[in-house]
């Protein structure tokens, strides 16, 4: 402060007033080493009041203009005010010509010698986005003729924004003591902070309320901060110890180390974890249970960390995910390579039921492997092995090998509210591989159903947690029984086996957009007999005639005919499909061919459908065909 | 009244915009198009109020921004800001969709800045809007 009154400053208009009175020159002598602008001024002789204006002060930090200082000497109450309107030296000041910031303090000042204690009420920052009312109390600035500052600062419900309103704060209170003192090397600090109310919104976080504290003392020694011991205490999240040492230059975290013995995880989820979690799937869920984390930085490093979960359960809020009883052992370090525990009780993962899982793997720096994990899924269990994951420039990769144990597919079908299918499923995947956001797998997934096979290939999934997941794949149907599916899908009775191909098959949001699927029966010899009702549904598919046909007709008396062979093609593209059944004929393309006696032959004869209108169709086949069964 | 305001609006933007890029159909549907309109629809309740307030402006590619979270209460700020960057990875997602419906997924920069006139155009009095010269106030 001195010097930059003496070699500095540039004072363009200054005006002294000096009134008789009894000297004080002990509070005088404070007041110069506060200010010393009086310095110029005052005389040897007796004074009452000092006042001094000045019009404007220009200094590289910033300039000040319209300063009034009034220094009281009167007793009993010697007393100094000061207003000034402050703008700090940055270079978008320019833009805004009302960014003055106010400045007003009314400090009492001490009448005897001993006590030097100094007490400013009602002093107040004051610019269009700032507002801070303050108290402040000065124990001491010198002693021993060094520089040692011992103070607290109460703020009364002040606000302040940046011009973005991404920092900032509202009816804001607390309390900040600081004492500093010179040392041989630097400076010894010593804080604390107490937040007593209000609300601070800082990009991303926003803290509700106060209730949270930190002590912290330390040294400053060129422009390294260190921290020999901090104390935060985070109202209901939990409470940190910290020491470590911070670059000012560049606020770089040189050495860290902190110990967070039990996180609230159900406190700090929205306040610290969601805002940094931002587009993610894991940023709308609930979370319950606590936490307990050792961090080491050392030389602008992470070192090492050992992060625990104790009975964690964390809910998606749209169920995509949930894991209960979440219990976990991580530790890292960049040295060695560590073994890592996880286990849940149970979960849920796009409603499929998970059951108790313990998962141990091995980390080594920025990998992750483990040799067998099983996951029980539904009655069955999901088999991974050989599992390698590592994480390079911010993306995760993966590999390895999945081996699904049957599950059945009656509690599958009914989770994911499917038409109930019976039978299980099975498969084996020689490798899935997830690189840039796209899983991958080699060879092929082979379900079991309906008494045949359905066999996946060329199966490849972006961002299944997404808004739009996509799915690609082939599949192959082999000697699906009929009587089997049309019972599950209330089609009405068939009887023989389908084989299906369904190539380039591409799911959106798991709904079908573009394919090449073809179903026939199956080759090989076995009963084949189709039911009239499903003669009328399949008609109906086809747009409605051959029903009516076959109710006018001596057909109506049969309950069920005989048939060769049976087919339906459909080539989906821009929610078109383009059908063809097992022969084509001059008018259209044969559905069922009739064999032996009775024989039914069912035609199709539209070419062309809208996929969304077979949906409807199909839709309204079943439901009638349900609604007929339950009566 | 807002979701058929939104819906209305949505038809328009691309209807208007199917006579600027006359080759690619920007009305084209698919589920994952569907998925996107439905969330944006969703959200549009959340995000009418930003616009009418300033809190958050039509950006000159397509996009949104926050332009003054002040005119949003400290509570709600964090919340903006994730509302915001929602919207966006939506609409990205719904200029690459169209293009890749289209057979052609490198039209989505082209696709994106035809939206992106056409959502200002659109936009309602009051709107804050981006033009080359900053943001201005429709």
């Amino acid at each position: 402060m001195s010097a930059l009154c003496v070699t500095e400053v540039i004072v363009t208009s200054l005006q002294v007033f000096i009134r008789r009175s009894t000297p004080n020159m002990i509070a005088l002598s404070r007041i110069v080493s506060v200010c010393c602008l009086i310095c110029y001024s005052i005389a040897a002789h007796a004074v009452s009041e000092v006042s001094i204006s000045v019009e404007r002060l220009e200094h590289a930090m910033g300039t000040a203009k319209d300063i009034a200082l009034k220094v009281q000497l009167t007793q009993p109450k010697p007393s100094v005010t000061l207003h000034a309107a402050l703008k700090p030296a940055e270079a978008d000041v320019q833009h805004k010509p009302n960014a003055w910031t106010q400045l007003d303090l009314s400090c009492n000042l001490p009448q005897r010698r001993s006590v030097d204690a100094v007490r400013c009420d009602n002093g107040r920052l004051k610019s269009a986005r700032l507002d801070l009312p303050f108290n402040l109390d000065i124990n001491h600035l010198f002693q021993r003729n060094q520089l040692d500052v011992d103070a607290a600062l109460y703020l009364k419900g002040g606000s302040f924004s940046d011009e973005a309103g991404l920092h900032a704060a509202e009816k804001l209170s607390g309390v900040m003591a600081i004492a500093l003192k010179r040392e041989a090397q630097g400076w010894r600090w010593r804080t604390s902070l107490d937040w007593q109310t209000g609300e601070v919104f800082w990009q991303p976080f926003y803290i509700e309320s106060g209730g949270h504290a930190l002590q912290a003392a330390g040294t400053l020694r060129d422009d390294v901060l260190e921290v020999n011991q901090a104390h935060f205490k985070i109202n209901r999240v939990g409470e940190l110890d910290a020491d470590g040492a911070v670059r000012l230059s560049d606020f770089k975290l040189l050495d860290f180390n902190a110990k967070l013995p039990k996180l609230d995880l159900g406190a700090a989820y929205p306040l610290l974890f969601k805002p940094l979690l931002g587009n993610t799937a894991f940023n709308n869920a609930t979370i319950d249970g606590t936490a307990a984390l050792q961090l080491k930085v050392k030389n602008t490093e992470l070192q090492s960390f050992n992060l625990q979960l104790n009975d964690v359960d964390v809910v998606d809020i749209n169920n995509k995910f949930a894991f209960y009883q979440l219990n976990a052992n991580i530790p890292w370090s960049y040295e060695a390579s560590n073994p890592v525990r996880l286990s849940y009780a149970r979960g849920s993962l796009l409603n499929l039921p998970l059951g108790q899982t313990e998962i141990n793997a091995e980390v080594n720096r920025y990998a992750i492997t483990a040799p067998n994990i099983r996951l029980p899924v539904l009655d069955g269990a999901l088999s991974l092995s050989n599992l390698s994951a590592t994480r390079l420039h911010n993306e995760w990769f993966w590999h390895l090998s999945a081996k699904l144990e049957p599950i059945s597919m009656e509690g599958f079908s009914t989770q994911l509210k499917l038409p109930r299918m019976l039978g299980k499923a099975s498969a084996q995947i020689p490798l899935v591989t997830y690189s840039g956001g796209i899983l991958t797998t080699d060879g092929s997934v082979v379900l079991n159903v309906f008494n045949g096979t359905a066999t996946v290939t060329q199966l490849t999934m972006r961002t299944p947690l997404g808004i739009a997941p996509k799915l690609n794949a082939d599949i192959a149907l082999r000697n699906l029984e009929l009587g089997e599916l049309t019972r599950t899908f209330s089609f009405g009775a068939i009887e023989g086996k389908l084989d299906g191909d369904i190539k380039g098959l591409e799911l959106q949001n798991w709904k079908p957009v573009t394919f090449d699927a073809r179903i026939q029966s199956s080759p090989g010899k076995y009963p084949k007999k189709i039911s009239q009702r499903a003669v009328e549904n399949i008609s109906a598919l086809g747009g409605g005639g051959a029903a009516a046909a076959v109710q006018r007709s001596f057909l109506r008396f049969f309950e069920q005919f005989n048939y060769g062979k049976m087919g339906l093609s459909c080539r989906l593209r821009n929610d078109i499909c383009e059908m063809g059944g097992v022969e084509s004929t001059a008018h259209g393309y044969i559905i069922v061919k009739g064999s032996g006696i009775p024989a039914i032959t069912v035609m199709g004869y539209n070419q062309t459908v809208g996929w969304s209108e077979l949906l409807a169709r199909i839709e309204r086949v079943i439901d009638g065909n349900t609604k007929a069964v339950v009566r | 009244m807002k979701k058929i305001l939104f819906s209305v609006m949505l038809l328009v933007v691309m209807l208007a915009n199917q006579v600027v890029v006359a080759a690619a159909d920007l009305e084209v549907n698919t589920p994952a198009i569907s998925a996107i309109k439905g969330s944006m629809q969703a959200r549009h309740a959340q995000l009418a109020s930003h616009y009418a307030s300033g809190a958050i402006g039509l950006t000159k590619d397509g996009l949104i921004a926050v332009r003054d979270a002040n005119a949003v209460p400290l509570k709600e700020r964090a919340g903006l800001n994730g509302v915001v960057a929602a919207e966006n990875a939506d609409r990205a997602k719904l200029y690459q969709e169209i293009a890749t419906a289209n057979g052609h997924p490198e039209w989505q920069a082209e696709i994106q800045n035809t939206f992106a006139s056409r959502w200002i155009d659109k936009a309602q009095g009051g709107w804050w809007v981006q033009g080359a010269s900053g943001w201005t106030k429709k």
